[in-house]
């Protein structure tokens, strides 16, 4: 895709993919492709290719992308998503190899920094076309602390089961992002009155691999994009953005659906409807607009697009499991998209009694909270704690799942297991 | 075009049973019962099987969720009697008690 043109938005939903090879080919070529050899490949003939391991996969091809990634648990390997047991999350702020990833389409080729350019248009006075070094030199560069939550996070745990990545509990982080204000972006190309919605483009490709079909392409109401604590960022944790994360450009829209933050980032388009791109209508990223029985059916029409995500809580230490003293410190992080959390709660006897942790405030607005508390337990055996946060409105985390056809915002109580001897 | 020549790349290195994991199958980690090739064939062209064996699905849902892969996400027609074949696969292997979720 040639980046320094604005692309026309497809939304298009059918036709057959366009790839080099035609579908019929392509399944064709996936039942040959046991008899296929590497050489043709690689371009090349391989001397050695007798010498190589049963299961060896040749550098030249090997892509898995987890490079600078640690510990993650991969859902799915094409197109990568892959999240992080809740003890790999401990850290106040979350480190880049412990971010999780979650990707829609295919990665672009190319993620280099220099050459990519962030088209701003629509329903804008001024139409911009900004280099990452445009945005570094034109406007105020902040680095903020700012929670990414996977809106599909605990759908694991959904019965009857939800379709998508199975995510249990670690689509979440909170890195230190750099970049600049999105808002500042906005007001330099001047919005119009009549927007009302941005739409957002990245520049990965559909997994089809139809050029013309986008993987993703979600937006936010205007207010939400003028608020202090949306960036547009190229860093994260005093180093770039990981590609697997979105490098060399993104959106970080803290406490909405982390799909609201796209990755590779190359269009900001406003617009006087609500965005209509590809996940943002049908059920995508929408939950009933009532109460429903857990494997009801629910009319497309129910459903409503998803805004900011619900009070919830994670122990990041002890893991789950672990044998410990009769004193552990306990401790975790709470989040409530757009709020703050007011206080964190733990139970040791099954939700029976409560004892609140100590909370840290924010380090800025739109960062997740650290709690810790030093929990006494009375003898040997098993043990179960659980966290239970409360937010600045007052709302604290259910139980139970509050069962929808998608599995999203699933902010039931973390439980971990614990045993004394 | 470079992006779909290490796509194919991938496809092949997926698909070829000799590059499979240990503990995995030539079909990766679907479940070795009848269909699976089928299945695999048709599922594994754009996204990795491990996306399929994460779900839990009623035959119907399985059924609808054939239909959108082609009408909203590119996939081409399955044609008969292969689709009953796939989806007989995954209703009964893929149900909605998840007896093959994968183990983490």
């Amino acid at each position: 895709m040639d980046r320094t043109t604005p692309q026309p938005l497809t939304t298009d939903t059918a036709g057959e993919p366009s790839t080099e090879l035609p579908s019929a080919g392509r399944r064709d070529f996936l039942r040959f492709a046991g008899a296929a050899g590497f050489g043709a490949l690689i371009g090349t003939a391989i001397p050695f290719q007798r010498n190589m391991p049963p299961g060896y996969v040749p550098v030249a091809l090997a892509q898995d992308g987890l490079e600078g990634k640690d510990g993650l648990i991969v859902l799915n390997d094409r197109p990568m998503n892959a999240e992080l047991p809740p003890h790999l999350l401990d850290d106040p702020i979350t480190p880049t190899d412990r971010l999780f990833i979650r990707n829609n389409g295919i990665l672009p080729d190319d993620m280099s920094a220099e050459g990519w350019t962030l088209t701003v248009d629509g329903l804008v006075d001024t139409p911009l076309e900004l280099s990452i070094d445009d945005l570094r030199s034109g406007f105020e560069v902040v680095s903020m602390a700012l929670t990414l939550e996977c809106g599909g996070n605990g759908r694991a745990f959904f019965d009857p089961p939800a379709s998508g990545n199975q995510w249990t509990y670690g689509a979440v982080g909170c890195p230190m992002w750099t970049g600049v204000r999105l808002r500042d972006v906005l007001e330099r190309a001047g919005v119009k009155p009549e927007a009302i919605y941005t739409a957002h483009v990245g520049a990965d490709m559909h997994l089809s691999g139809d050029p013309d079909k986008l993987p993703i392409s979600r937006g936010v109401p205007i207010d939400k994009a003028m608020t202090d604590n949306v960036l547009v960022a190229f860093g994260m944790n005093d180093g770039p953005l990981h590609p697997m994360n979105g490098a060399p450009l993104r959106l970080v829209v803290p406490g909405w659906p982390g799909s609201c933050s796209q990755k590779w980032l190359t269009r900001i388009w406003l617009r006087d409807v609500v965005h209509d791109g590809p996940k943002m209508t049908g059920t995508s990223y929408r939950v009933p607009n009532r109460p429903v029985a857990p494997g009801e059916e629910v009319d497309t029409a129910d459903f409503v697009i998803i805004e900011r995500m619900p009070v919830k809580s994670l122990i990041t230490s002890p893991e789950t499991g672990a044998a410990v003293g009769e004193t552990v410190e306990v401790r975790g992080h709470a989040w409530s998209g757009d709020r703050t959390i007011s206080r964190v709660d733990l139970s040791y006897d099954f939700g029976a009694t409560w004892v609140e942790a100590e909370l840290d405030a924010p380090v800025n607005e739109g960062a997740w909270q650290n709690w810790r508390h030093t929990v006494t337990l009375p003898q040997a055996g098993y043990y179960e704690v659980w966290a239970k946060a409360t937010d600045s409105e007052g709302v604290a985390q259910p139980f139970g799942i509050d069962w929808n056809p998608k599995g999203y915002l699933n902010n039931s109580l973390h439980r971990v297991a614990l045993t004394v001897s | 075009m470079k992006r779909a020549s290490v796509v194919i790349a991938a496809l092949v290195v997926l698909a070829n049973p000799a590059f499979a994991q240990d503990d995995e199958g030539p079909y990766g980690v679907l479940v070795d019962a009848p269909g699976v090739e089928e299945t695999y064939v048709n599922c594994a062209g754009c996204h990795s099987e491990m996306l399929v064996a994460q779900q839990g699905l009623t035959r119907e849902r399985w059924d609808k969720l054939l239909d959108w892969m082609v009408e909203e996400q590119g996939m081409w027609e399955i044609e008969e009697p292969e689709r009953t074949v796939v989806l007989d696969y995954l209703a009964t292997h893929y149900n909605t008690d998840r007896p093959n979720f994968p183990r983490r």
